[in-house]
């Protein structure tokens, strides 16, 4: 086992999926000759050739659509969008095409499409490559969307979203991509679509995250010796909900952190599911620390990003409630 | 296929019957919406002879990305009638479990592709089947039809670029009826239709869609063309929507019928004159065929009327290779 950062872990992931399966074909805008523009697919159109490795002209309709139609006729297409900011051209066929031919044709047609996309803030990426658009996808049924918090992470989330047999949105958090590294086996394997991870156990509160933000969650609990549950939801849709309530029945205190805009966020549907099925147990106000409503400003995003003392507010006030 | 030298006079024959039997069913599906029996229809009378002329030069391996207004292509095809109907009511024997409006087909079985409502979006599919068929080396082209509307849309320039950009087997044939709904093709586009294929670097062409021959040798020209590998290829069939949109339109607000049924330019009428003047059939042999079109077309209304819808559970199937939770909850909590 190597030490990988999750750029590192992805490539390799990749290149054992084509490896392993003829049917496996890469496109996006620049991931051929140039490795993507976080160098994800760095090396993979040398080793695999330009039928497997498609640069695509600059067009994310056509990038998913072309990848749907592969994926419908029997191809294991693994598309990148090379910023998530920059999906919504294809956000039709997202919505409309790809989510609901399963449904609309009584399941004649599938779409086995992992959709790759780098998201979120901290790079200095201004309004257009900073964006959290989960909430966008995870309103869609007929979609998975799941989101990697480490190294070790992507590589099982990835292997079970290309064998999933359903149409995947799975979010990379590029703050995260050369930050943190992790052990990453070579060989292929799994973790479960719609299971969480507990990453620290505690019985004084629940504090709910994933993906870019779940390293500043774990450095502020950790730091701060705050005895707490930390969950790693790890799939957004759909989420694993048991994981949740068993916590929330524990320790009857909640905080959701997540970097994308609080309105209709994430937290807004883990808060209703909460108060639908735990009610009884909770002993203080459900409490979000999530990115404003406003777009990711360019000079100070750190403002925009929870931090360790927003979160830190949070847990006080429901453990003092 | 060439000119109408090398067609027989039997496939003419059964081409003016495909026609026929389309516009016949489409006459009758408009009834049974006025009805009630089916909730909604799409017709596609005035477009009956382009959309034979493209079934008939198909090859069995062949994809269909077709539109929601393709009846008489789906006849052509060899898609039977019930099957047509199961899905525009929506019942039991529909293979789509009656979750989409009529008009809105998938029949993987017969090779046509699945439409959707959203005009265009289609298209990018299609490159993507392409793909694949030219990944594989396999045998077969992809057809990917549409109206003037679409051309309009992203999807379509996406497409078309895609396609010749990966040089792939897609023949694209935008059925040009004159109308997306109440806007006239002038005010779609300023540009010729078929010249649009230049801007992507791939031939394009005009036919005479309410011209059987015309539209056979501009088709098969395109489909040699592109069965070849040489690259994609635009066709315009230039024809006329003579019904509505829909059954929810009402021309009337927008426009005056330029082709009537049975006036001296609807093209089934060019086609009868055609035949009439070589000595292939007579009137009475017309009205024969109309009879037993409308015969054939009563009697499957009438039986495939009466299956009874899909059961209730089934609108939280086929959404996931697995069910989840959420569907399973809302399921238990619904019914």
């Amino acid at each position: 086992m190597t030490l990988k950062t999750m750029v590192q872990s992805l490539n390799q992931t990749l290149d054992v999926l084509m490896a392993e399966n003829q049917n496996v074909i890469l496109l996006g805008e620049d991931i051929g000759k140039n490795g993507g523009v976080f160098r994800v697919t760095e090396g993979l159109q040398n080793k695999y050739g330009e039928g497997r490795v498609l640069d695509t002209p600059l067009n994310e309709l056509g990038i998913v659509g072309m990848g749907a139609g592969m994926a419908m006729y029997g191809l294991r297409p693994i598309v990148e969008i090379q910023f998530q900011d920059f999906i919504f051209p294809a956000f039709d066929q997202i919505v409309n095409q790809i989510a609901k031919i399963r449904y609309r044709t009584g399941n004649q047609f599938s779409v086995p499409l992992v959709i790759r996309t780098p998201y979120g803030g901290g790079v200095r990426g201004g309004l257009y490559h900073s964006q959290s658009g989960e909430s966008y996808f995870v309103h869609t049924s007929g979609l998975k969307v799941v989101t990697p918090s480490n190294p070790y992470d992507a590589k099982g989330l990835l292997v079970s979203s290309f064998e999933s047999g359903d149409p995947v949105i799975f979010l990379e958090p590029k703050r995260v991509y050369r930050s943190i590294k992790s052990e990453v086996p070579e060989e292929l394997y799994r973790i479960e679509i719609g299971k969480a991870a507990l990453l620290k156990e505690g019985s004084d509160v629940t504090v709910i995250t994933y993906g870019s933000m779940v390293s500043t969650v774990v450095d502020t609990i950790t730091k701060n010796r705050v005895n707490a549950d930390v969950i790693d939801l790890r799939t957004l849709l759909p989420m694993d909900i048991d994981a949740i309530i068993s916590s929330v029945k524990k320790t009857g205190r909640v905080v959701i952190v997540h970097e994308a805009p609080r309105t209709l966020g994430m937290g807004a549907e883990i808060s209703a599911l909460i108060s639908e099925r735990a009610m009884d147990y909770l002993l203080a106000p459900i409490i979000r620390v999530t990115g404003p409503d406003i777009p990711f400003p360019y000079i100070y995003e750190e403002l925009y990003l929870p931090d360790e003392r927003r979160i830190m507010d949070a847990i006080s006030k429901v453990k003092n409630y | 296929m060439s000119p109408i030298g090398s067609l027989s006079n039997d496939q003419i024959l059964s081409a003016y019957e495909n026609a026929v039997r389309s516009r016949t069913l489409d006459i009758k599906v408009v009834n049974a919406q006025r009805q009630g029996i089916i909730g909604f229809h799409v017709p596609s009378e005035g477009q009956e002879i382009l959309q034979t002329a493209i079934g008939m030069l198909l090859h069995k391996e062949d994809i269909i990305f077709g539109y929601y207004r393709d009846f008489s292509l789906l006849m052509k095809m060899g898609i039977p009638v019930s099957k047509i109907l199961d899905q525009m009511l929506g019942n039991q024997a529909d293979i789509e479990k009656g979750r989409q409006m009529p008009d809105h087909f998938s029949f993987k079985e017969y090779n046509f592709s699945t439409i959707q409502s959203p005009v265009g979006a289609h298209l990018p599919l299609a490159t993507g089947a392409a793909y694949a068929l030219k990944y594989r080396k396999e045998e077969g082209i992809v057809v990917a039809n549409f109206g003037d509307g679409a051309t309009s849309t992203s999807d379509f320039h996406a497409a078309m670029n895609f396609a010749a950009v990966f040089n792939l087997k897609v023949l694209f044939i935008c059925e040009n009826n004159g109308w997306a709904i109440s806007l006239p093709t002038k005010k779609q586009t300023v540009a010729d239709i078929y010249r649009k294929a230049d801007a992507y670097g791939m031939p394009g062409k005009r036919v005479d869609g309410n011209d059987l021959i015309s539209s056979l040798n501009g088709i098969s020209e395109a489909m040699d063309y592109v069965r070849s590998g040489k690259g994609p290829y635009l066709i315009e069939g230039v024809t006329y929507r003579m019904g509505a949109h829909s059954t929810s339109d009402d021309p009337k607000k927008y426009r005056v019928d330029e082709i009537t049924d049975g006036s001296d330019n609807d093209p089934i009428r060019r086609l009868e004159k055609l035949m009439l003047s070589m000595g292939m059939i007579n009137e009475a042999q017309i009205s024969e065929i109309k009879r037993r079109a409308r015969e054939e077309m009563d009697a499957v209304i009438e039986e495939r009327r009466k299956i009874p819808k899909p059961e209730p559970e089934s609108i939280f199937e086929d959404l996931y290779s697995e069910p989840a939770w959420i569907q399973e909850e809302e399921k238990r909590s619904i019914l």
